[in-house]
């Protein structure tokens, strides 16, 4: 770490002495050639003039450099890739998100000059051309059906009744919605930014792109923000930060006593169960919420890849190839879109601000519901409130949480298979929230 | 839809869309829920019923046992093709080569440093 900051020491040293190098640059121009005027008649002519050539072009490309072009802007922003590098190493926060990520923020901030297709809003450039994926939101689909591959529902079909802290959870989604009209975003900005609270980086590229990619017009004439940046990246470090952020709350809405219960082992779900799921949760849901087709369709299709049993292969490299490659150019291509200009504005930490506050409320949403669904059941199959903060999708981070949660409460209590329950039924249920949002202000 | 987004200001269609659309998620979901918890035993019940007389067919067309064929036989054939495949030692490469191992010197295998006497 030590070498990385001296590392970082000397590089910003390079760019704040810039100014005094053009000056000595400039001035040593200026004297060759009073120099090469005053002694024209000289013989040394050519050399003089090869000189100020070589001291030209030694200037042009200096002026190509990443020293010349620095900005304050785009030096912050990559000792934020570094801090995610860092914190992805050292905490094991999501490393799998956050090291592609804040790679991503370094290659998206190393200066350059403006026209020759190298950065990711220039059209045509190799970036550009991944970011292709993100704007028209074909990354996010192909990483639910990973997710789908890889996501086994039984605990959710053993006990059907905890897909409802999934759907609690996305108060969140909306309460930010509103919070985001009242900080002056127009609706679909609002909406893109509401699906912070689902607490799903795939889910929110999808709607960001969707409604704002700085494309779409709005009826008074005006065009929507590019926020996709700002929004995943918000995204991504707030699910990465569920360790942190939900146990407060967790203590805050829940006595020791809830803490301790203990709630039954889910029963034994049928392999002819698990396959009916997938085609019915498909059916029912993209009924509901078509325009999150694309999501759901792709969950629940890589759901059945898995459970159908006779497409292993296919299920095998959805969940581990597939995804794999996904999440590499989706974690680069997201952190490069970063870039210093574009991203550091106002409006990037009101979204931040907005996201904590989604992940705040949605992990109260679900704690609470799972609260008041216990004053309706029998004292053997009343909740442990905890599993409700697993409403928040983050698969399966925030379960762990849960798990981790329950274990400090009572050591012998594991709660994780319970909490992934809402932890998958978040999924779908901000995958659905998403799809309405969409229909709305699509 | 356009009406509403004439009349209403966004604070308001807000709001709209917050009620509507924790509607449509809870209900969502308590769909799946009901699917789940009253529906399915259903289905897999009336699923039963119909493929109980199936199950009868399905022996039937199972193939005949042949009683010559025992387990001796079976484990004979199994022991040969295990064999095969792996035993064949025939083709070892003949290439032998003898490389030097001389040890470099190393503080963990030095005899001054050996467990009886000398101690430090």
């Amino acid at each position: 770490m030590k070498k990385v900051i001296l590392i970082f020491g000397v590089l910003s040293l390079l760019v704040f002495i810039r100014p005094v190098l053009n000056l000595n640059a400039s001035t040593a121009n200026t004297t060759t050639t009073t120099v090469t005027t005053t002694l024209a008649q000289a013989d040394d002519v050519q050399e003089k003039t090869f000189v100020a050539e070589a001291i030209d072009g030694i200037k042009r490309f200096y002026s190509f450099t990443g020293f010349a072009n620095a900005q304050s802007g785009n030096i912050i922003m990559i000792i934020i890739g570094i801090v995610f590098i860092y914190l992805g190493i050292k905490f094991d926060y999501e490393p799998l998100l956050l090291i592609p990520i804040g790679t991503g923020v370094i290659l998206g901030n190393i200066p350059f000059v403006a026209g020759y297709q190298t950065g990711i809003y220039e059209s045509g450039s190799v970036l550009n051309y991944l970011y292709f994926g993100v704007v028209k939101g074909v990354y996010p689909p192909l990483i639910f059906l990973g997710i789908g591959a890889m996501t086994d529902f039984s605990s959710l079909i053993a006990n059907p009744k905890l897909m409802l802290l999934g759907a609690a959870a996305q108060i969140g989604v909306f309460g930010t919605f509103l919070g985001a009209l009242y900080l002056g975003f127009n609706l679909p900005e609002a909406g893109a930014i509401g699906i912070i609270g689902g607490a799903d980086g795939p889910t929110a590229i999808f709607l960001s792109s969707k409604l704002a990619n700085g494309i779409n017009i709005l009826p008074d004439g005006t065009t929507v923000k590019n926020l996709i940046g700002p929004i995943a990246i918000a995204a991504y470090s707030y699910m990465a930060l569920v360790p942190v952020i939900q146990p407060p709350i967790m203590k805050l809405l829940t006595s020791k006593k809830e803490r301790l219960i203990r709630m039954k082992p889910p029963r034994a779900v049928s392999q002819k169960e698990k396959m009916i799921f997938p085609v019915v949760a498909l059916l029912l849901t993209t009924f509901i919420s078509p325009s999150a087709l694309p999501l759901l369709g792709m969950l629940f299709f890589g759901n059945l890849l898995k459970e159908s049993g006779r497409t292993e292969r296919l299920a095998d490299t959805a969940r581990t190839k597939l995804i794999d490659i996904v999440t590499i150019i989706l974690g680069v291509t997201v952190g490069a879109s970063t870039q210093a200009d574009i991203f550091i504005t106002q409006d990037s930490m009101k979204i931040f601000a907005l996201g904590a506050i989604s992940f705040i409320i949605a992990t109260m949403g679900g704690l609470l519901f799972a609260k008041f669904m216990n004053l309706f059941l029998k004292e053997g199959d009343k909740l442990n409130p905890l599993i409700g903060a697993a409403g928040v999708s983050a698969v399966p981070d925030s379960a762990r949480v849960v798990h981790a949660e329950g274990i400090k409460a009572d050591p012998h209590n594991y709660l994780l298979m319970h909490a992934m329950a809402p932890n998958v039924a978040g999924v779908i249920g901000s995958a659905i929230a998403a799809g309405i949002i969409l229909s709305f202000l699509g | 839809m356009k009406t509403i987004f004439l009349m209403t200001d966004t604070i308001s269609e807000g709001y709209i869309i917050l009620i509507t659309g924790l509607l449509i998620v809870f209900s969502g979901l308590l769909a799946l829920t009901w699917f789940f918890k009253y529906l399915m035993p259903i289905m897999l019940y009336v699923y039963k019923i119909i493929t109980k007389g199936r199950d009868k067919k399905v022996s039937e067309i199972s193939p005949k046992v042949n009683k010559q064929f025992t387990g001796e036989i079976a484990a004979a054939i199994a022991v040969a093709i295990h064999l095969y495949l792996n035993a064949q030692h025939d083709n070892e490469n003949a290439i032998l080569t003898i490389k030097q191992a001389r040890k470099m010197y190393s503080p963990w295998s030095s005899k001054i440093y050996g467990t009886q006497g000398n101690r430090l």
